[in-house]
């Protein structure tokens, strides 16, 4: 009898273990199924959105050139269709950089100049911020997401010498250097003019790289060394095209610093930097001469004057403190380019550059919430092109409501 | 100890199910889960890379041209360092019997072999920068040695019902821009007078009258001429303009008119700013009122205008004929002619002002298979276009789109596209040495 109980009491003890071991085990089995699951949505969603950021301009499709209310969210450039992103409509998204604020017109911008120069600040009331991104794109509680676009091509410029002026450039893709790439490159350099004013004064020219991707600019008739200059070279290579910039000024402490006021109107606020960042004195007032460079389809800048009216300014003084008003200059064209801005102060020389369509400067774009918390990210990565400069779009996307297992 | 032997079969059983079930429900590999989109890559680049045309300019370069070099150089460039690509070129080659083979042209990749099963590709036509490829249409009518002219209701002098949100000029303008390439001739009757002229068999200019299509944009209602036609197309009897619809019934037939209405219930009022500039139909529109007695019984309009289409002797009848059919859907032909001609109205529409097929046999009509938009529903047609049959002859055609208000003038189009099908004349996209097939094989290298 007593052998009876003990076998019983031994089996179910042995059973329950057994029992709880084998139910472990399949839930295991079936949590890592259903993270799976889980999983594939979030990859699934992530093409989703990117088909619909890339591919689709936005309703309506003018949103980004216009101050009409944005009802669809979309990026595509209905012009030239297909992968290619509207330059003006990235220009538009709020940057993860810290605002800028301008205290003349009481506005927090969004820099976007992320680039290697230039800037570009975009007041927020015009910029598009990522919580209406997310409800227009219908995500806002189920998933977040990350745009990246970030320049195909590197075309990094540094200076050899400034008399006579020579230029390195280098070109690198994803797998080193490129070869053989074509450069499109326009030299502008900021020198005394007639009168206070300074006179811009361009050169451009072409050339190649070398096997190692590089290529030595010498302009055996400038002398950089006492003025202001910008160089900005496009290089292309079978399709490919890249953007590089390099910018020296000979003023410290005094700039020009060009602020979007409306792209609807295509107007733009020219700031002493005493105004923005409230430097100590002393500071001086800032002759100005502004041109805008249109960027053509073959990779030419030529030189659109700017509008001169009571309203708009193409060279003036650019002062700072409240007695004086605003400059406004006005982009010439719908097509994009780069504002040219050369200013001068005794014989200080500087260049203040704004791109009009992120892409003629070769600017990357960061838009949306941060995935670095996330336990997963699903990532698509796309071609584009930007005013016909090489992208790289990635659009990553996480989950961020909803029942989330922990993976095993 | 028996139970112990029974508790040791059952772990048994249970730790084999397990085993078995775990060897399998084998889960695919991270990368299945979210692995790069590799054919949305491949398509990306390839499009990015003609975004300049240089890719069609390298394809159809000499196989030995430096070009093939750059192109490697520039897939490299801009595709991650994991990724392999192979890139080929077909040439596209039509036979002389039609059949299309594909030839491969030359191939440039960065991998040695094949890229394995996990690789994924995309394809691009791309068409040589020497050629241009174009679409000319058919003139209607030109195959039957006919000049068939366009007319379209443009009148200054008249408004329009049913056609909210719109005007008879703005639809006009449209119409125009979707029909004219069809058209020998596409004239605009600015006013009623003109109208008038037309009735009265003269031409406005050099083109042919007889035929012709007249499209009237008023929506329900038609312009009419003051004088004679608003004189003689007053019924004292009924004190009604349905003599008015009789006598432009009678005018399409002798002309062999095709007479088109694009929306609602056709003639049910009559417009113009002039004649009934005191006049409102009711719902405050003046310069227009109801076809049929004393302002009112707008059916009137359609039942004499068929009278003079039929060639019967005029009557007043102010009977409404239509019918509200609801939801409707495109037929098989209207699906096919929409993408042939490239004009994508919505393929369901709300028919409340449909007419019925009894109208065939009354006034002797007949609807071509080809000229039916919607499918006929309750014995219900939501648009066609009726040739009246005098004799085994077309004498006149009614096209009536009774669909609800507002117009979608494409629909309009569509009907009149489907009824005359004229040709469209294409360069064929991919015929021999004008296009040629570029495929990107991409594959990930290394582990997930």
């Amino acid at each position: 009898m007593t052998g009876i109980s003990i076998d019983h009491m031994i089996s179910l003890a042995a059973f329950i273990a057994v029992l709880m071991v084998s139910m472990s085990a399949f839930a295991q089995v079936m949590s890592v199924a259903v993270i799976y699951q889980r999983n594939h949505q979030v990859s699934m969603k992530a093409a989703e959105l990117a088909n619909t950021l890339l591919l689709s301009p936005g309703n309506p499709i003018d949103w980004a050139h216009s101050n009409s209310t944005l009802l669809a969210f979309g990026l595509q450039d209905m012009e030239t269709r297909g992968y290619s992103l509207d330059a003006l409509s990235l220009s538009r998204l709020t940057s993860t950089q810290p605002l800028v604020y301008f205290p003349k017109t009481g506005l927090w911008y969004s820099n976007n100049s992320l680039g290697g120069g230039g800037t570009l600040l975009v007041p927020l009331t015009s910029a598009l911020n990522y919580t209406t991104a997310a409800k227009l794109l219908g995500v806002e509680e189920s998933y977040a997401f990350r745009l990246a676009v970030t320049p195909t091509l590197s075309v990094s410029l540094s200076e050899l010498d400034l008399n006579p002026l020579t230029i390195k450039a280098e070109v690198r893709g994803l797998n080193g250097a490129v070869g053989n790439a074509t450069l499109n490159y326009l030299l502008c350099v900021a020198a005394p003019g007639i009168d206070e004013y300074p006179s811009l004064q361009t050169l451009s020219g072409t050339s190649q790289t070398d096997p190692t991707g590089i290529a030595t600019l010498e302009f055996s008739s400038v002398d950089c060394s006492a003025f202001a200059y910008s160089v900005i070279i496009y290089a292309r290579i079978s399709g490919l095209a890249g953007v590089g910039y390099r910018c020296r000024d000979s003023i410290v402490n005094n700039r020009i610093i060009p602020f979007v006021e409306d792209f609807n109107d295509r107007t733009v606020l020219l700031a002493h930097s005493w105004d923005v960042h409230n430097f100590p004195p002393p500071v001086t007032a800032l002759y100005f001469n502004a041109t805008f460079l249109s960027l053509s389809h073959d990779f030419q800048l030529n030189e659109v004057q700017l509008v001169n009216s009571s309203e708009f300014a193409r060279s003036g003084l650019v002062n700072y403190g409240t007695n004086y008003t605003q400059i406004r200059a006005q982009i010439p064209t719908q097509s994009a380019g780069i504002l040219l801005v050369a200013y001068r102060s005794g014989s200080g020389y500087g260049i203040a550059a704004m791109p009009w369509g992120i892409g003629v400067l070769g600017f990357p774009v960061a838009y949306g919430g941060d995935p670095s918390s996330s336990d997963w990210v699903a990532v698509e990565l796309r071609q584009v092109a930007i005013n016909r400069v090489s992208y790289q779009a990635t659009v990553a996307v996480w989950r961020t409501s909803g029942y989330n297992l922990r993976r095993v | 100890m028996m139970r112990s032997v029974e508790i040791f079969m059952v772990a048994l059983i249970l730790f084999s199910a397990f085993a078995i079930t775990s060897y399998f429900a084998v889960l695919p590999s991270p990368r299945d889960i979210s692995g790069l989109n590799l054919r949305e890559l491949a398509l990306s680049t390839m499009e990015t890379l003609n975004m300049n045309d240089d890719l069609a300019k390298t394809v159809f370069s000499s196989t030995s041209d430096p070009s093939w070099g750059t192109l490697q150089s520039a897939l490299s460039a801009s595709l991650p360092a994991n990724v392999v690509y192979n890139l080929t070129v077909y040439d596209i080659v039509t036979s002389a019997d039609g059949v299309v083979t594909y030839s491969a042209v030359k191939s440039v990749s960065n991998c040695e072999g094949d890229l394995g099963v996990d690789s994924d590709a995309s394809s691009h036509v791309v068409e040589s920068s020497d050629v241009t490829f174009t679409a000319t249409s058919q003139k209607i009518g030109e195959a039957s040695g006919r000049n068939i002219t366009l007319y379209i209701l443009n009148c200054n002098d008249a408004n329009g019902w049913w056609i909210t949100g719109y005007t008879a000029q703005s639809l006009a303008s449209d119409l125009r821009n979707l029909l004219s390439p069809y058209f020998r001739t596409t004239i605009l009757v600015n006013s009623t007078s003109q109208l008038g002229l037309l009735l009265d068999g003269t031409a406005l200019g050099a083109e042919r009258l007889q035929d012709a299509v007249v499209i009237n944009t008023f929506g329900e209602a038609v312009p009419i001429p003051a004088g004679y036609y608003a004189t003689q197309g007053y019924d004292s009897g009924s004190r009604s303009y349905a003599r008015y619809t009789y006598i432009l019934g009678q005018r399409v037939n002798t002309y062999n008119w095709t007479w088109v209405s694009i929306v609602g219930y056709p003639l049910y009022y009559v417009t113009n700013t002039a004649v009934f500039a005191s006049t409102q139909n009711s719902w405050g529109i003046y310069g227009m009122r109801m076809t049929g007695r004393d302002g009112g019984e707008g059916p009137a309009g359609l039942n004499a205008f068929l009278r003079g289409l039929d060639g019967q002797s005029y009557s007043y009848s102010s009977s409404g004929i239509t019918g509200d059919i609801g939801l409707v859907q495109f037929t098989w032909n209207a699906s096919y002619y929409s993408n042939y001609y490239g004009v994508y109205p919505s393929p369901y529409q709300t028919a409340t002002r449909a007419l019925p097929t009894s109208i065939l046999n009354t006034y002797h009509l007949r609807v071509l298979p080809n000229s039916y938009i919607f499918q006929v529903k309750s014995n219900y047609i939501a648009g066609a276009t009726y040739n009246h049959r005098d004799s085994g002859i077309t004498h006149g055609s009614l096209t009536a789109i009774g669909l609800t208000r507002t117009p979608d003038i494409r629909v309009t189009a569509l009907g009149l596209l489907q009824y005359f099908h004229p040709t469209i004349y294409k360069s064929e996209l991919g015929a021999s040495g004008t296009s040629r097939l570029v495929v990107l094989q991409l594959a990930v290298q290394g582990g997930a």
